[in-house]
């Protein structure tokens, strides 16, 4: 795992979820700033953010599935992998 | 269906709750939804269908904001909390299937008496921290694997090394907790928690760390069921995470340890109360 170690990893997962937390905020204030103007994009902007921020956890488990497959930890990686396809499934159902 | 009127009063009292839970789910670990959906139920008339989806959104929110710090600090056993996670899903898919099938007010009875035996296990726990001393670094305990793990804590000075054991059982316990989640828009720390640290030997703020990290997933995982069915009310449910996200960051940079353990004990009581509450209802 040259160049790829534990503390990179954690940083990864870190940003991953304040991106995901951020984006959806954005969206959130964007989505009540349009309501409140009148503006008929204000509940689809609401609905992205909540969306936004359900997909946190599915993005995080994404780069899960990235950073032990790069670290060669399978076991791990196939973990990870299976929760990413119950969060399909539970989209699907 | 109740229609939700977003008033400036309503806005900022949703707000002004969602800082509370946030704070709360930060800086205890546990008790997000246990007062959410109780609140949104109880003060706002929301049918409960609605209150534990929204209570599931606002999971996610505390979650994603706490784990970005505990990961960075090493305190979530990500290995740990990546397998619970398969389990943990499983059972939230279930729990969210099923309560979407049943009448509200079995969800609601169900809930009512889940928080029983809640009231009682933060009574313990917050005793149980009042007394000792928690610098207790972890007993030697199984033998070695792949989820061992330390993280640095400040209250010692020092790395405290644990190893981690009844990972089979433990997954076992973890469908149960994820089930409670979705069926009643609960985090499942409640559970998950009390059985990392008796059963996994992980030590207590390792397994709040990592109990908080698997919520994030098996909330998700249940809030998408909901999502799919239209449950999800979007206005009020925005102004929540605007809330909980503000209240979680606050608690993650303002965590007062000693007051946390006297602030368990009296939600311990409120708890309760709610309780008594919601059986009435």
């Amino acid at each position: 795992m040259a160049g790829f170690n534990d503390k990179q990893f954690a940083k990864l997962i870190q940003r991953t979820l304040l991106g995901g937390v951020f984006l959806s905020l954005f969206l959130l204030f964007l989505g009540f700033g349009f309501t409140l103007a009148g503006a008929p994009a204000g509940g689809g902007l609401l609905k992205a953010g909540v969306l936004a921020l359900l997909l946190t956890p599915a993005a995080r488990v994404a780069m899960l599935i990235y950073g032990y497959l790069r670290g060669g930890e399978n076991y791990f990686a196939l973990a990870s992998f299976v929760v990413l396809g119950l969060l399909a499934v539970s989209l699907l159902v | 269906m109740t229609v939700f009127e977003l008033t400036a009063f309503n806005f900022s009292s949703l707000i002004l709750f969602g800082v509370f839970i946030g704070l709360l789910g930060s800086a205890l670990g546990v008790g997000g939804g246990i007062f959410m959906v109780p609140f949104l139920v109880l003060a706002l008339k929301l049918p409960i269908h609605q209150a534990v989806a929204a209570s599931l959104v606002a999971i996610v929110a505390t979650s994603s904001a706490v784990a970005a710090v505990n990961v960075e600090r090493g305190l979530a056993n990500i290995r740990l909390g990546i397998t619970l996670e398969v389990t943990t899903a499983l059972g939230s898919i279930a729990g969210a299937l099923i309560a979407s099938r049943i009448p509200g007010s079995a969800v609601q009875f169900m809930f009512a008496l889940m928080l029983f035996p809640v009231s009682v296990l933060m009574f313990l726990k917050g005793r149980h921290s009042l007394n000792k001393a928690p610098a207790r670094s972890a007993p030697p305990c199984g033998e070695v694997s792949d989820f061992d793990s330390s993280f640095f804590d400040p209250a010692v000075e020092d790395h405290t090394h644990y190893r981690v054991k009844n990972m089979v059982p433990a997954s076992f316990v973890s469908f149960f907790a994820g089930s409670l989640s979705g069926l009643l828009g609960i985090g499942g720390g409640v559970v998950q928690v009390p059985v990392m640290n008796l059963l996994c030997c992980v030590p207590m703020k390792a397994a709040a760390a990592t109990s908080n990290f698997i919520i994030g997933v098996s909330a998700a995982a249940s809030a998408y069921v909901y999502f799919r069915r239209g449950l999800i009310p979007l206005e009020l449910t925005a102004v929540i995470v605007i809330g909980v996200l503000l209240g979680s960051f606050l608690g993650i940079y303002a965590m007062y340890r000693a007051r946390a353990e006297k602030l368990q004990m009296a939600f311990s009581a409120i708890t309760l109360l709610v309780a008594v509450k919601m059986l009435m209802k």
